[in-house]
């Protein structure tokens, strides 16, 4: 879902054993089909090379997503004198770069007489590295720019027109700019239902312009009055090229600002009550650069990462959005530390039960040195779970308290890394400047207030334009 | 709890007129236009190798199709095989199933087939023969073959539309059923229209609608 180009190499008992239920035996290409954009069983010493050549050409072409390749034992033991061939897709798999002239004339005319004009950058924005094409346009023609949560990153969020991100804990601004305006430009987006709410009222007065590389997204959740199948950073230029006249939205930006300082996301934090997790997350983005790369679990902390860090670069926020799996923190910011630059800091933003998910990565980074700073906001719950018992089980909290939560800045020194603890509002800043400035490894146990909930939300399946401030409100 | 925020409550804010369907498609007051299931065939022309089959039927039982039918056999080219499917969906769904099967790597190419297609399927059945004159009767009527017969059975191959072998073994039943086999549908478009084929390599490259990366415009 959330398509990532990945390649997969499995291993496999050998071929005779196939089939037999041998010792280690899975059906790994049968258990992977659903989850896997294309998958190979790796049946012959002379073409293995080609079938992972494939794999590594089919994951980045058009749409991206995880690609796998299952080796039987004695396949990869094998020799052959086969070289294998080049990357490169098979021939039945076709992508469309351009969208359809036509259509795309039509959906100009409507942005240019389009009154509430929004954009609503995805994820599919900063993998198409259609990022600088998408603020372009908005910048040229002052529309205002919503992001779902993986398109996180591809505006400035700083920028006067940005609205920040929309759905079940978007903004209350960009949740009432996506459900008030008349047109809706979606580029890269598949209109998750986290972002949608319910479908009767999502942006049940705008016509949708959609732009997506996989024309199984066009249509499928939400109807495109305008379907544009092609890659993002063509059809954005494509649409770019056809306006002649920005759209007259003098009023609606205003509303929009309006809508900004109503629903302000300024939170209270009480010097009686222990830390706020939101204080945390801006205190860490203050001390870091714009280019630092904040990965997170999932769960509150995830939306506290989201809220209150302000992302200025595309590829600056890497999360589990579609799968929303915990404990997705430590392996991320693992793999971030070694494809980031030198001078970008690698902040893993985790929740106290994501992170104790996969804390034993901590080897890793100690093994490999890794210069990654992780900053636990520890509530002893499951908080996100909590917050649902709380607010729609009449508070029957059922396997989400866990008061026997290891002391994390602890278990960190017993990796090897370094640990740190936080409890007071003073103490936030200097060892958060300290884990950052150690080169290596680092976690700061931030105890946070256990009763901190996340807002604003739309309950599953609500009206974006009616999401709720407060317990009270839902 | 904490973490509320300021701001007007729901019910003071304004809302939209419109809304949507549960399709996803924006109610227009005028003509609101409701999506009823319908029958119909799907023709794909898929690369013959293992996994394929799967990988189709896997899709339509993960995404919860509709699904009545799926042959699936050899085609002149011995690299491709043909899956007929017949499914039952409201458009929006039917859509949905054609771009999900353009999808799939090992996909060619996929058509929906218009509803005068030719559509047949094979059913054997077999029914007790004590009456074998009377079998035979009704056997005639349907243009069915006996294709064997012993002295307490016969079993009969019947070839034609769903309906027509719905109907045939409902005559048969008279006799008592002992079991049946059908095959499900397969079909092939009238005429110069193709069902489900592969682009020659100078059409692809000169496509003229860019809006089917296939080249199935349906």
């Amino acid at each position: 879902m959330d398509s990532d180009p990945m390649v997969a190499l499995t291993g496999q008992v050998a071929r005779d054993f196939v089939g037999n239920d041998a010792f280690q035996e899975t059906d790994t290409t049968g258990v992977t089909t659903p989850v896997t954009k294309d998958n190979t069983f790796a049946s012959d010493p002379d073409t293995v090379g080609s079938d992972v050549s494939e794999a590594f050409a089919l994951a980045r072409e058009g749409r991206p997503g995880p690609t796998l390749v299952d080796l039987p034992k004695d396949v990869s033991n094998a020799d052959t004198d086969c070289e294998p061939d080049e990357p490169k897709v098979p021939d039945t798999y076709e992508v469309q770069e351009r969208a359809d002239p036509e259509i795309v004339e039509q959906a100009a005319r409507r942005i240019e007489n389009s009154s509430k004009p929004a954009l609503l950058l995805g994820g599919g924005v900063i993998k198409g590295e259609a990022s600088e094409a998408c603020r372009e346009f908005a910048i040229e023609h002052e529309i205002p720019v919503i992001t779902t949560m993986p398109g996180i990153g591809s505006f400035p969020e700083d920028h006067e027109l940005s609205m920040e991100m929309a759905g079940m804990h978007g903004t209350g601004y960009a949740n009432m700019a996506v459900t008030h305006c008349d047109t809706l430009i979606g580029i890269g987006t598949r209109f998750d239902d986290r972002l949608t709410g319910g479908i009767e009222t999502f942006a049940p007065d705008a016509e949708l312009i959609h732009v997506d590389i996989d024309p199984a997204e066009i249509s499928k959740n939400i109807h495109a009055d305008y379907p544009l199948i092609g890659d993002a950073e063509t059809v954005v230029t494509q649409l770019a090229e056809e306006i002649e006249t920005s759209p007259q939205a003098t009023k609606w930006r205003a509303q929009c600002q309006q809508w900004k300082s109503d629903y302000s996301m300024a939170y209270d934090a009480p010097e009686d009550r222990p830390i706020q997790p939101e204080f945390v997350v801006e205190a860490l983005d203050e001390a870091t650069s714009d280019r630092a790369i904040v990965t997170t679990g999932v769960g509150q902390h995830q939306m506290w990462a989201c809220q209150y860090w302000t992302y200025t670069e595309p590829r600056t926020w890497v999360s589990s959005h579609g799968l929303g799996a915990m404990g997705y923190g430590l392996p991320s910011a693992i793999g971030a530390r070694i494809a980031a630059d030198d001078d970008q800091e690698v902040v893993c933003i985790d929740g106290d039960g994501s992170f104790l998910m996969t804390l034993q990565g901590l080897s890793v980074a100690v093994r490999e040195n890794l210069d990654i700073t992780v900053v636990v906001l520890n509530n002893e719950y499951i908080g996100m779970v909590r917050q649902w018992q709380d607010a729609f089980f009449e508070g029957r909290h059922s396997a989400s308290e866990y008061n026997w939560m290891p002391e994390f800045d602890k278990l960190a020194e017993a990796f090897g890394a370094r640990g740190f603890r936080i409890d007071e509002y003073d103490e936030v800043a200097d060892t958060i400047e300290e884990a950052l400035s150690y080169d290596g490894p680092s976690v700061i146990d931030a105890h946070i207030d256990p009763q901190a909930n996340v807002y604003p939300m739309v309950p599953s399946g609500g009206d974006n334009g009616q999401f709720a401030l407060a317990e009270d409100q839902l | 709890m904490t973490g509320g925020l300021d701001g007007p409550a729901p019910e003071e804010r304004p809302t939209p007129a419109g809304r949507r369907t549960a399709q996803g498609i924006r109610v227009d007051p005028e003509v609101e236009a409701e999506h009823e299931p319908r029958r119909t065939v799907i023709s794909t022309l898929v690369e013959h190798e293992p996994g394929v089959l799967s990988d189709v039927s896997g899709l339509f039982s993960r995404r919860q199709f509709n699904i009545e039918s799926l042959t699936v056999g050899p085609t002149d080219d011995e690299g491709r095989a043909r899956i007929t499917l017949v499914v039952e969906e409201p458009d929006p769904g039917i859509e949905q199933i054609k771009k999900q099967l353009r999808k799939l790597v090992p996909v060619v190419s996929v058509r929906e087939l218009e509803p005068d297609a030719m559509r047949r399927e094979l059913a054997l059945v077999k029914v007790n023969a004590m009456r074998p004159d009377q079998v035979a009767a009704v056997a005639e009527m349907y243009g069915a073959t006996t294709v064997d017969a012993s002295p307490e059975t016969a079993t009969v191959e019947i070839t034609g539309s769903d309906q027509k072998i719905d109907a045939a073994i409902e005559a048969f039943s008279q006799f008592g059923i002992r079991e049946i086999s059908r095959t499900g549908t397969t079909a092939l478009a009238r005429g110069t229209t193709d069902t489900a084929r592969e682009t020659p390599p100078e059409e692809s490259a000169q496509q003229t609608n860019p809006q089917q990366p296939h080249a199935d415009d349906d």
